[in-house]
């Protein structure tokens, strides 16, 4: 019997479509699989049957009903419980207040029943007590949680509310091994209770493990729906990258090695801070060194500290033969650094002004400029756009205006008027579209031909084994292994990326 | 990173917790040394009598610090609570007057005085959660209209309070002062509203509007609760007012709105939301009551008293910011 | 049908129609109230409060709560400090001058070193700052006697000075034409949009996000000062807090303006404009015949529905 369905749902911020087409059937006792790329629109699903986004256009029906989710409590209402992958936890409430915040026991009216808030919130705590860790109590300010910890309050409150219809966005993703396989038994439970699971994570062992249907997502539309009894791990990912074939499956021959021969430019020697520790590399002029490991391995702290975006702790940092201490981007600026982060609305995108502001700020820095000369700029500004192949109307326009590749272009566009030496780039690709991609990687290589060294952290697997000469897969903050020349294949990665987790 | 050394956690995180569960307590300490500094410059500021006082004058700013503290729970600002405190005042004094200032007639005044100020708390609400209007200029206009409405009622200061209100203020009853048992109400009332849902629920707002709409809590409402509680708490302060001062003044709680939000952030409540007390705020109240009575004793010379009272604001405020900042770490 | 939607979006053009509206409706409820002459009085009170509003302005782009409470304290504190410097000479204007602008850039640079360096919001600083220089105003009161403007100021302000208009008003525009030049065609300008819309963004592209707050800061300071030195000339000597009626209504013009207190957007021309319809819309309370309680329930209605216009934040549903 179908619990929950979607169909035709759309949503558009602007210029950028988040979901094009999502359609999705949740039967009454399963777990379903949401899968897709970063930025392919599962959020987006997920909130609007949550009732925290309007759709534009599409149905939800219930029980084969269709229904209007005006909200989040409407959600509730409706037998709706949701994880936000965002958490939506509030820092300096209790645990307890937290996983019964959608609905305090009231005590006369207007009271909290602290009695049944701390009894109530014991159970849910409860289920994870062998793995919450000691400090996660009834008690504790969320504030005071460990990422890991905060998460499962988070989990706490989507199962608080014993809702029919649960969807988990990503809830393992700062878990470890036992939390999870804790969090699965308990799935398995609300399962044979007959309640309808959607459940999304990047990770295939989990997505195999817990598992009944698949439904993959790819650029905003619902791809297609598969038995995970059915299908395998390589189905899953030739649904999701789709025609993108070519670039998803490993190129035999190294791409271009050639210049690799260059001098070195960047040389990293015990370089430890904030999430990453005793790190040890070079990358010459012309190389494309490859980041690699699963997510949050420390390779983005990595390129951060380099750039000073915070400093390293210890360590030492030489580029061109000269040592190098960062104590800020712009100090990191001077030195020749460029940095491009793939949070671009939180680290790149000056939100709301016009393209020309957004592509120059690196050159008047550099260049120590006082006016704004918008023609001069612009001057300095086309070209740098036009490598990236950015479809813009003018450059007086609004950032804003532009869909999320042609954003992410503007702002590697600012780093391309006057040359950096060393181009950091962490996730540069992170929810943009295949031709921005492929735009993008056309440029990174010809960048690293005219002898640039760059450091490329992708969470794609294809695009580390199609860029980058040697890969350093990280794990646990630190280098597990190297890979370079014929060892560049996808099996030793993932392996390379799994093998302590 | 997962293994967070016991080592470097142990006594600051303690401090912090310490501060977490009490955040007024750098406030606390600050009034503790305030009062043995006015003790030490002038012995008799201690007394029964000059305490009784000094609670009698800053009841009413205690009132409003409580006031401006529930709208800043929700991350939200008051800038007409003074402006509401005015019009309660004339709205009391004039309904006393024209009901003959009895014992019934003080009563059925305070009453429509609670009325009024909720009245006008929901106004703000309405103004900036419901219509999303920016709190510190939309609370400002408000306060604009709110003081041409207390002209209306009263356009020049001056009309008396009847003998029984505020001799019954500043009066004692079977042998202690009638303002302690004001703190003593006040005290109740704190303690139950800190036991309500509405409480809570403001501070999750003010922790993160998006994660509490996505919690689903009423984020629109509870702002609107926050605005409607502050407004009934300035009526309370106007109440106080019209005690100490024995008449109306439609301008009379023009000044002391800035001292609410100073005191709120004094007393350790984050003016970003989410985080603070009320008791913090009363305490605040105090201390600016306690720097002016200090600067006076110390033999400040009198025209000197406001600057350094205005210095030792600003530096009350910045320790009090710092300090549990530290904490909060 | 969007081009009118664009025109009725545009802070700029609902505060220019709507100057035009109230003129119109002051002259027709009280013939002679558009005349020249009264027009020209009410913009030398708007310039006043439109300097004051320019370094409001700044603060506010530059994000990150930023708001300066203390202006109306330097008004007050900078005018005794003219009037003193010039003691009705003018041959006192130049030392006037620098005196009023080291005053401003002082207590801007404290305001911004609290904010930047000891991380206190900016409200709170800048309220506490506020206090502290009320009570400075009471002592230096006390020391030394108020001075007067020197004639030179005064005529300046009020005098007829080019084609018709007083000093003060071409200041005015030239403060304006700065703050527009530096805004738009300047590198300082973008990094104050790129602070204040998204200041990570601006810091990963090396902007020195302390260094301008900072700056800020000290600018309002600054303008502030120089609207003191000006209401000096305006009112011939320095009276007790003058410069209170500026601190909000100059925050008001800044929004009416259409720059939202969240900083990133906006600019000056849009405050000019608010601070000119901010001073019609009392003047005109003043002129019709009503008492002055009914004028503030007016004055305080109309900003509210004036910012019903703009100053409307995001619903919480995307």
């Amino acid at each position: 019997m179908t619990k929950l369905k979607l169909s035709g749902v759309s949503k558009a911020y602007g210029a950028t479509m988040a979901l094009r087409r999502g359609d999705l059937e949740i039967e009454a006792g399963e777990v379903h699989v949401l899968i897709g790329a970063n930025g392919s629109g599962k959020s987006t699903l997920c909130k609007i049957v949550a009732g925290s986004v309007r759709p534009d256009h599409g149905e939800v029906l219930i029980d084969d009903t269709p229904v209007t989710v005006s909200g989040p409590r409407a959600a509730q209402a409706l037998g709706i419980g949701i994880f936000y992958q965002e958490l939506s936890l509030a820092e300096h409430r209790s645990v307890a207040e937290n996983i019964l915040m959608p609905d305090l026991p009231r005590e006369g009216g207007v009271f909290i029943d602290r009695q049944a808030l701390v009894e109530k919130a014991a159970r849910v705590i409860a289920l994870f007590s062998k793995v919450a860790g000691a400090e996660l109590t009834a008690e504790t300010p969320i504030g005071r949680l460990r990422a890991d910890q905060r998460q499962l309050v988070e989990i706490m409150k989507a199962l608080a509310s014993e809702a029919p219809v649960l969807i988990f966005d990503e809830p393992t993703s700062a878990l470890d091994r036992a939390q999870v396989d804790r969090f699965f038994e308990i799935l398995r439970d609300l399962k044979s209770e007959g309640r309808s699971i959607v459940f999304i994570s990047h990770r295939m062992d989990e997505i195999f493990a817990i598992g009944d249907r698949v439904t993959v997502i790819r650029d905003g539309e619902t791809v297609g729906t598969a038995k995970i009894a059915d299908t395998s791990p390589e189905k899953v990912i030739r649904m999701m990258v789709g025609e993108q074939e070519g670039l998803a499956a490993p190129q035999s021959a190294p791409p271009a090695t050639a210049a690799a021969a260059g001098s070195v430019a960047l040389v990293v020697a015990g370089f430890s801070g904030q999430g990453f520790s005793d790190v040890s590399f070079d990358v010459a002029r012309g190389e494309i060194l490859g980041f690699g490991g699963l997510h949050g391995q420390g390779q983005s702290a990595v390129l951060r500290a380099l750039f000073g975006a915070p400093p390293a702790l210890s360590g030492s940092v030489a580029l061109g033969g000269a040592a190098l201490r960062t104590t800020s981007p712009r100090g990191a600026i001077a030195s020749g650094l460029a940095y491009v982060s793939g949070d671009r609305g939180r680290d790149g995108v000056i939100s709301g002004r016009p393209i020309l502001e957004n592509v120059t700020p690196i050159h008047a820095l550099r260049n120590r400029l006082w006016l704004a000369r918008p023609g001069q700029l612009a001057q300095k500004a086309l070209p740098a756009l036009k490598a990236l192949n950015t479809k813009f109307a003018g450059l007086s326009h609004s950032i804003g205006s532009l869909s999320g590749g042609n954003q992410q272009k503007v702002v590697i566009a600012r780093w391309l008027i006057d040359r950096p030496d060393v181009l950091l780039l962490d996730d540069p690709t992170k929810g943009i579209d295949l031709s921005a991609k492929a735009d993008l990687f056309a440029l990174i290589r010809k960048l690293a031909e005219d002898g640039l060294a760059i450091i490329l952290y992708s969470s794609e697997d294809a695009e580390l084994l199609n860029n980058a000469d040697r890969i350093l897969v990280f794990n646990g903050g630190s280098v597990s292994r190297e890979l370079g020349g014929a060892d560049r294949t996808r099996y030793n990665l993932y392996h390379a990326a799994y093998e302590a987790a | 990173m997962a293994n967070a050394s016991p080592v470097t956690m142990g006594n600051q995180s303690r401090f912090g917790a310490l501060l977490g569960r009490f955040p007024f307590l750098p406030a606390l300490i600050i009034l503790i040394v305030l009062l043995v500094l006015n003790g030490l410059f002038e012995p008799n500021s201690l007394s029964f009598r000059s305490l009784t006082g000094l609670v009698r004058t800053y009841m009413a700013l205690m009132l409003l610090a409580v006031a401006q503290t529930y709208v800043v729970y929700a991350a939200d600002i008051d800038l007409s609570v003074g402006a509401i405190a005015s019009l309660v005042n004339v709205t009391i004094i004039v309904l006393m007057q024209h009901l003959g200032g009895g014992g019934l007639s003080v009563m059925a005044a305070l009453g429509v005085g609670v009325l009024v100020g909720l009245a006008c708390g929901l106004v703000n609400g309405l103004v900036v959660a419901a219509l999303r209007l920016q709190a510190i200029v939309a609370t400002f206009a408000t306060s604009i209209f709110f003081t041409g409405l207390a002209l209306t009622i009263l356009p020049v200061a001056g009309m008396p309070a009847p003998a029984a209100f505020w001799r019954t203020y500043g009066g004692s009853f079977l042998g202690i002062p009638f303002v302690f048992y004001c703190a003593a109400g006040l005290a109740i009332l704190l303690y139950l509203l800190a036991r309500s849902r509405l409480a809570t629920q403001l501070l999750a707002v003010g922790d993160g509007q998006q994660a509490a709409f996505q919690s689903g809590l009423p984020v629109t409402a509870i702002r609107i609760g926050g605005y409607a509680l502050c407004g009934v708490f300035a009526a309370l302060a106007a109440f106080c007012i019209t005690g100490d001062t024995a008449s109306g003044d439609p301008l009379v709680g023009a000044k002391m709105t800035l001292f609410s939000v100073a005191a709120v952030v004094l007393g350790g409540s984050a003016l970003s939301g989410g985080f603070g007390t009320v008791v913090g705020s009363v305490i605040a109240a105090l201390i600016i009551g306690l720097i002016n009575a200090l600067v006076f004793f110390a033999g400040t010379p009198s025209h000197w008293q406001n600057f350094v009272q205005g210095l030792a604001i600003l530096a009350a405020l910045m320790v009090g910011i710092l300090v549990s900042r530290r904490g909060r770490r | 049908m969007s081009r009118v939607i664009d025109v009725i979006k545009n802070p700029l053009a609902v505060a220019l129609a709507l100057i035009v509206a109230l003129l119109l409706l002051g002259n027709a409820l009280s013939p002679g109230f558009a005349s020249g002459q009264q027009i020209l009085r009410l913009l030398i009170v708007a310039a006043l409060l439109g300097i004051v509003a320019a370094g409001q302005n700044l603060v506010i782009l530059g994000g990150r709560e930023g708001i300066d409470l203390s202006v109306g304290g330097v008004v007050s504190l900078s005018a005794i400090v003219a009037g003193n410097a010039m003691n009705g000479m003018d041959g006192g204007i130049p030392l006037a001058i620098l005196a009023c602008i080291a005053t401003g850039a002082l207590f801007g640079l404290l305001n911004g070193l609290g904010v930047t360096l000891l991380r206190i919001p900016p409200l709170v600083m800048t309220l506490g700052m506020l206090g502290v220089l009320q009570g400075l105003l009471v002592v230096v009161r006390q020391g030394i006697p108020s001075g007067r403007a020197a004639p030179a100021l005064s005529e300046f302000v009020t005098r007829p000075f080019l084609f018709g208009l007083p000093g003060i008003l071409w200041l005015w525009v030239a403060i304006g034409l700065l703050m527009a030049f530096i805004l738009s065609r300047t590198v300082f300008g973008h990094r104050i949009y790129a602070i204040g819309s998204n200041e990570q963004a601006a810091f990963m592209a090396g902007v020195p996000v302390r260094r301008m707050r900072v700056l800020l800061f000290m600018l309002s300071g600054v303008f502030s000062a120089i609207a003191g030195l000006c209401l000096l000339g305006y009112s011939g000597s320095s009276f007790a807090n003058v410069g209170e009626q500026y601190m909000l209504p100059s925050i008001i013009a800044v929004v009416l303006g259409g720059t939202p207190l969240a900083g990133g957007k906006g600019g000056y021309t849009g405050t000019m404009a608010g601070a000119v319809l901010l001073v019609i819309l009392q003047s005109i309370l003043t002129t019709i015949n009503i008492e002055e309680s009914g004028r503030q329930m007016v004055f305080g209605a109309t900003l509210l529905v004036l910012m019903l216009f703009y100053g409307r934040g995001r619903g919480l549903r995307a």
